[in-house]
């Protein structure tokens, strides 16, 4: 699904990634923890194609593509979707509107027939409800106003509405309630399938409780210095990320 | 042409044409014609150095010899061409001018309280309370294109409402230019009377499929008497190669309420200004605009705001965009004079550059002289949000898709805050229509 080789990373004269190494296969769930400003935002963005962001070496193939390539656009028409650490608030522009139009540039790209305001109406009900969404926040502006929770439950929401083959959620989980991590959680495992892949950024074992995850890799100075199985994210809260330190300084990174 | 040459052409040009197009006009129209053509030839055009005019290069209007004599008949039906752009004309009173003249033929006016006069000025210059309105409201002292304009108008629309009297249907003017062969110049000139408690629901339309250059120079005059409601929209939809000059000025009595929108979208060169002085108490009004240019458009705006009474209420709104090397102005200027306690006044502006050379101009001015008032104001001019375009591509929407949503979630503000009726789907129309032809990817 998911084949990442050698990729480095600069922001404006400043090294973020250093070579990072990961493949997601296949109906496969990878979380990345790691601690605050080690890149894994910027992995996020560069998967999705963020400008500003200048790709030094490595490449990166979707499904054999070279995503790299190709427009954010693009890549979210071939199944590349991230859910936004900080979701944009974008006054002026219906929440309806703006989940419709994606929906059909998608179905668009795909082959498939548009849908009218009346079928979209209906998906989009149907996938509220299980989020505990308010049906009220699909007429207002998108974002704009929303509380941290319901921006993330938004994200989940487009997710839910444009079935991705590979969903990068970044910390999704942070800043919800205990509830609302049950539904978001839900709303992810709802999603799960042998076709569809996710890579999950985040800080807490918590949400590996409720999504649990295939192989767990820890990202620290631009680089993959741990991976693992679900264990590995409890002995990371249990230790904290000083612990993986010494396998940093001798280069191991996992298969 | 030079600026003091062009004045010359357009002084002497009076000779011949009052032989020809004036045997009519009553003795004292003559006067005011020659009184106002004779304060044009002292002051001349506008320049740089004049404080409203700084940022509008009239040079191309200079270039260009434009004759009076315009086509008074159009070849084209005008209003399937309007339906086209939306508007259900059976639903209105339509009235058309051509080229400056009175379309009697095209038009269609059904009112039906005889008492409400929906007229041809020109037409109605014996009546009462015409006269008694035209010379006073707005004089043409600094206002060098409203002195053209009074030496020159050859019609315009004359509405009376009398008090406790409306207007059922809105009232679609429609001033079309059409090629007569050469470039022309028009000038019309409106007077719209509400008396008291009058309502009334007025567009002033101008358009042009004249692909020709032409000069278009408008004055409406308003006058809304205690408790009257006007509801003005102004739609400058004028031909690329054309230029419109144009002025709206309002005298509000008691409680009296003006709403003015002002659309532009057309011209080489528009210039749309709005004054409204608050005489009497509780007097409102809300100044509405909005400028889409591009290519090497210019759209100017001025308004002037006059806050003279207490407890008056004014609320103006001008958004803007620029793409291509366009230039987009506003000039908005309140003045709170001592007397006026208790006003409110907001006002706000904000602006979108959509490409580096694109430029916008804005002077919010707001000189308040009263010390109990309620006064704010708000600049803005920014470029699209690139955070906003990445996270609607990242979506699956195209760049230029994602552009035309920002751009019509800013701009189309100003088209859904007119309420639901005759107007607002041909303005939501034109947005999009102007960001599509825009933004489509063409150059
Ligand atoms: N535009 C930028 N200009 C300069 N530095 C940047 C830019 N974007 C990111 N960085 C830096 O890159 C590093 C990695 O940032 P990133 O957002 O990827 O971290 P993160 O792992 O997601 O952190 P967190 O857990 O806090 O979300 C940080 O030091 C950050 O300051
Ligand atoms: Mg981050």
């Amino acid at each position: 699904m998911l084949v990442i080789k050698g990729l480095k990373v600069r922001v404006e004269e400043k090294q973020i990634l250093n070579g990072i190494d990961l493949t997601v296969g296949k109906g496969e769930v990878h979380a990345i923890m790691g601690p605050n400003g080690s890149g894994k935002s910027t992995l996020a963005h560069v998967l999705a194609g963020r400008e500003g962001y200048e790709v030094t070496d490595g490449e990166v193939l979707f499904e054999g593509r070279d995503l790299l390539s190709l427009a954010p656009e693009e890549r979210a028409r071939a199944g590349v979707f991230l859910a936004f650490q900080y979701p944009v608030e974008i006054p002026g522009v219906n929440n309806t509107y703006f989940l419709k139009a994606a929906l059909n540039a998608l179905r668009k790209a795909r082959g498939q027939e548009e849908l009218d305001a009346m079928d979209f109406l209906e998906l989009v009900k149907a996938k509220l409800q299980p989020l505990k969404m308010d049906e009220s926040m699909l007429q207002r502006s998108v974002n704009e106003g929303f509380s941290g929770g319901e921006k993330k439950k938004n994200e989940v929401l487009q997710m839910a509405v444009l079935e991705p083959r590979l969903a990068i959620l970044d910390e999704t989980d942070s800043g919800l309630d205990i509830d609302a991590l049950k539904v978001v959680a839900d709303g992810v495992n709802a999603l799960r399938d042998k076709d569809r892949s996710f890579l999950l950024v985040t800080h807490y074992q918590r949400l590996l409780d409720y999504i649990v995850p295939d192989k767990v890799h820890v990202l620290a100075r631009g680089r993959i210095v741990k991976s693992g199985g679900k264990e590995l994210a409890k002995e990371l809260e249990k230790m904290g990320y000083g612990w993986t330190d010494g396998a940093g300084k001798k280069e191991v990174t996992a298969p | 042409m030079n600026a003091l040459e062009a004045k010359n052409t357009y002084f002497s040009q009076f000779s011949d044409w009052e032989k020809t197009a004036l045997t009519k006009d009553p003795f004292w129209i003559r006067e005011t014609r020659e009184k106002a053509l004779a304060y044009f030839q002292e002051t001349g055009f506008p320049t740089s150095r004049d404080e409203t005019w700084k940022y509008t290069n009239l040079d191309p209007l200079f270039q260009i010899p434009f004759a009076l004599n315009g086509d008074r008949i159009s070849k084209e039906a005008v209003l399937p061409e309007l339906n086209s752009l939306g508007f259900e004309t059976a639903k209105a009173n339509v009235m058309v001018f051509v080229n400056g003249h009175f379309s009697k033929a095209l038009s269609g006016v059904s009112e039906p309280s005889p008492k409400v006069k929906i007229r041809s000025l020109i037409e109605s210059l014996s009546d009462g309370p015409l006269k008694k309105h035209f010379s006073h409201i707005l004089p043409f002292e600094n206002r060098p294109f409203v002195a053209l304009n009074y030496a020159y108008f050859t019609d315009g629309l004359f509405l009376h409402v009398p008090a406790g009297e409306r207007l059922e249907k809105p009232l679609h003017v429609v001033y079309v230019s059409t090629n007569s062969g050469q470039p022309t110049q028009s000038h019309v000139r409106n007077l719209l009377l509400m008396e008291e408690d009058a309502r009334a629901s007025v567009i002033e339309h101008y358009w042009g499929n004249n692909l020709k250059p032409y000069f278009t120079n408008t004055v409406t005059k308003v006058s809304l008497d205690k408790g009257a409601v006007l509801d003005h929209a102004k739609i400058q939809q004028e031909s690329p190669l054309s230029f419109h000059i144009g002025t709206l000025a309002a005298r509000q009595n008691e409680g009296s309420r003006l709403v003015s929108r002002v659309f532009s979208i057309g011209g080489a060169l528009g210039r749309s200004e709005v004054e409204t002085v608050l005489v009497e108490r509780k007097a409102e009004c809300v100044l509405d605009g909005l400028y889409l240019a591009r290519g090497h458009q210019q759209l100017d705006h001025r308004t002037f705001i006059d806050h003279l009474s207490p407890s008056c209420v004014s609320e103006e709104t001008y958004k803007g965009v620029a793409d291509g090397e366009s230039v987009g102005i506003f000039d908005g200027r309140i003045l709170v004079r001592e007397n006026a306690q208790k006003t409110d006044a907001r006002q706000s502006n904000k602006n979108l550059e959509l490409s580096n050379k694109a430029r916008i101009y804005s002077k919010p001015q707001l000189q308040i002289y009263a010390n109990d008032v309620k006064c704010t104001h708000g600049s803005a001019t920014g470029q699209l949000d690139e955070e906003a375009l990445f996270y609607l591509q990242s979506r699956g929407l195209g760049r230029e898709e994602a552009k035309r949503t920002l751009v019509y979630a800013f701009a189309g503000e100003m088209v859904e805050r007119v309420a639901d009726g005759y107007l607002k789907a041909p303005l939501q129309t034109m947005v999009k229509k102007w960001m599509e032809e825009k933004m489509g990817g063409k150059p």
